[in-house]
């Protein structure tokens, strides 16, 4: 009877040590219609990387106007391992962006955000896995773009949001995106990117309500390396979440024509 | 039924029960067969998860050059006669076999603009009909394929926005352009409807939902299917959009999309978002039918008790086009027009010596 006891201890210890180890192991999410992981459904994240990717301070924003409801909150950097390496005359535009930014930030005349920063804009985004690509639709601008899951297609032209070729690799999905104008910002902090800009992201669902997103940023001309964010993604849980709109052209053309009205 | 000798039979020996079950089953199936109808019927695809599959890109090309309301000389007249299908046939391949020159067409939306100085759009942007289309308008109900009147509101309305643009000799501000010439949204109805560019739609489908996205101007309405007697109620009164709030179910292999939560009294009814602007009111009724490999049946009723005194109905077939593609559409962000059209404004203003604006 006492060694039955022992083994009982020893079995139910065992089983309590390993039980949460199996348990943080692998999360395996569940399959979508196309047999891959499904990561479907309506996404936000949850930081300031599009204030800026670096870490920041809370400080002013471009118009005093606003009180604190314009001012910038503090945030920890996304970025993976330090500053983001722009070659020396690079991080001079990024300065001149930053000092211009209530009037150049693309954001600010509601232009698309291009890809990495539709994904860390502060509006919600939805995904799609159908069999012609996955969809990412954006609440911001009615931006969306299809992610190419076949064979990998060059891009036609350049665009705001570039060229997406997908594929999975394992449960992560892995989107390759080139064919950008160069003409979208990183954040509102002025970092940018040329027309050479390639960016490959990883998409991994970590539990039943979140993504980790990750990003690698290369572009010869603007950093003296590739370089790499991270982020976690968020799901909208309500009941009812939907995407509704930002159609924010109205709300932008004051910026871009007051000059041009009738006085 | 011919029987098999053993030595023709082509597979091992011994299987020449087989050959002659084989071949007499094949037979049967044939006088079957020819008893009932001869070639195979197209089935509507599925998808894997055996929902009716309408996906692809799909344009509207087909459709343009067709009036949007009837012209009164047909009458109740929905198809073209054979004569009068050959005249429009013949310009559709003037525009086609110009634009494909890449000569200036003289045909179409080009002969209105012949003899302007500048020519806004290049003809090798033009997209024209591969197939010539019967209808004598896309609107086709009601019988005279021609809006119905409008309600008194609806009429005063009109009237006071014509008045008020005789007003202004010249656009003001971005205020004065239309929402589409603002970039800003073309509305439902005028993202289906011909035009000269741009007609492209694309449709994916993943289960419980159908993502309908237009070339012009980029947006996708995200549709959630719900069993047609357990609706997904629409957004609150409160929360409204320019593309609305749309819910979807199936109707055997319809798809029917109803759309509410309109923001209203912005964008026109018709093509671009041009035409008697809608109120908020408006409720879309548009039904999705796969009709071949190539085609969908487009149909959708308008209905908006404040500014029409009745529903109407506009159809046209949606086709996959080989090498139609859909690119990415910048319209806010290329809009160098807004500036141009209004500084070109205030320099003529300032040429003639024109007041400021009372304030």
């Amino acid at each position: 009877m006492k060694v039955r006891c022992i083994s009982l201890i020893t079995g139910g210890a065992w089983l309590l040590f390993t039980l949460p180890a199996l348990h943080a192991q692998a999360y395996r999410a569940p399959r979508g219609a196309d047999g891959h992981a499904d990561l479907s459904g309506i996404w936000q994240p949850l930081n300031t990387a599009n204030w800026d990717l670096a870490d920041h301070s809370p400080q002013a924003g471009p118009m005093w106007q606003t009180g604190a409801i314009g001012a910038e909150p503090a945030g920890q950097s996304v970025v993976e391992g330090g500053a983001i390496p722009y070659l020396p005359a690079a991080l001079e535009e990024k300065k001149n962006n930053f000092a211009s930014r209530r009037t150049n930030d693309p954001e600010a005349k509601c232009y698309m955000p291009g890809i990495p920063r539709a994904n860390y804009m502060p509006y919600p985004f939805q995904i799609v896995q159908s069999p012609r690509g996955i969809l990412f639709v954006y609440e911001y601008a009615s931006a969306n773009r299809l992610i190419n899951m076949g064979k990998p297609v060059e891009p036609v032209s350049d665009t705001w949001m570039g060229t997406s070729n997908g594929h999975w690799e394992g449960d992560t999905l892995v989107i390759d995106v080139t064919g950008f104008n160069g003409l979208a910002w990183l954040d509102r902090a002025g970092d940018f990117a040329s027309d050479k800009l390639h960016v490959v992201e990883r998409f991994t669902r970590t539990d039943r309500d979140h993504l980790q997103y990750e990003a690698t940023i290369e572009d010869p001309s603007v950093f003296s390396r590739p370089w790499k964010i991270s982020m976690p993604l968020y799901r909208r849980v309500e009941k009812d979440a939907q995407l509704l709109e930002f159609k924010c052209v109205e709300f932008a053309e004051e910026l871009l024509y007051g000059e041009y009205k009738k006085k | 039924m011919k029987t098999l000798a053993k030595e023709n039979c082509p597979l091992l020996p011994g299987c020449k029960s087989v050959c002659v079950a084989v071949l007499c089953a094949v037979a049967a199936g044939a006088l079957f067969a020819q008893t009932k109808t001869p070639a195979k019927t197209w089935t509507s695809p599925k998808t894997a998860w055996g929902d009716p599959d309408l996906q692809g890109i799909w344009t509207s090309d087909n459709s343009f050059g067709v009036p949007f309301e009837r012209p009164r000389a047909y009458g109740n007249r929905k198809s073209l006669t054979d004569e009068e299908f050959a005249e429009r046939e013949k310009e559709n391949k003037l525009l086609a076999s110009s634009i494909e020159a890449g000569v200036t067409p003289k045909a179409g939306y080009w002969l209105q603009h012949e003899g302007v100085d500048y020519q806004p759009y290049s003809a090798s942007w033009s997209e024209f009909a591969h197939q010539t289309s019967r209808q004598t308008s896309l609107i086709v109900d009601p019988e005279d394929g021609r809006l119905p009147a409008l309600t008194p509101q609806g009429m005063m309305l009109r009237m006071a926005a014509i008045a008020a643009a005789r007003k202004k000799p010249r656009p003001e501000s971005w205020e004065d352009v239309n929402m589409f010439g603002r970039c800003i949204t073309r509305g439902v109805l005028g993202s289906m409807l011909p035009v000269m560019y741009g007609n492209g739609t694309d449709i994916l489908q993943s289960p419980g939902l159908v993502v309908i996205r237009y070339e012009m101007i980029h947006e996708a309405r995200i549709v959630p299917i719900d069993p047609h007697d357990h609706p997904h109620p629409h957004l609150p009164a409160g929360a409204r959009t320019y593309m609305g709030d749309p819910r979807g179910h199936w109707e055997g292999s319809t798809l029917v999309v109803e759309t509410t939560n309109f923001i209203g009294g912005r964008v026109g009814i018709g093509p671009d978002g041009a035409g008697v602007k809608y109120s908020e009111d408006l409720r879309l009724v548009e039904r999705f039918t796969r009709m071949s490999d190539l085609s969908i049946q487009y149909e959708v009723a308008v209905s908006d008790p404040k500014t029409f005194t009745a529903s109407w109905t506009v159809a046209f077939p949606i086709t996959e086009e080989p090498g139609y593609q859909i690119y990415e559409y910048a319209c806010h962000e290329g809009n160098y027009a807004m500036a141009d059209i209004l500084s070109g404004a205030r320099a003529e203003e300032t040429k003639e010596g024109v007041q400021p604006a009372a304030k």
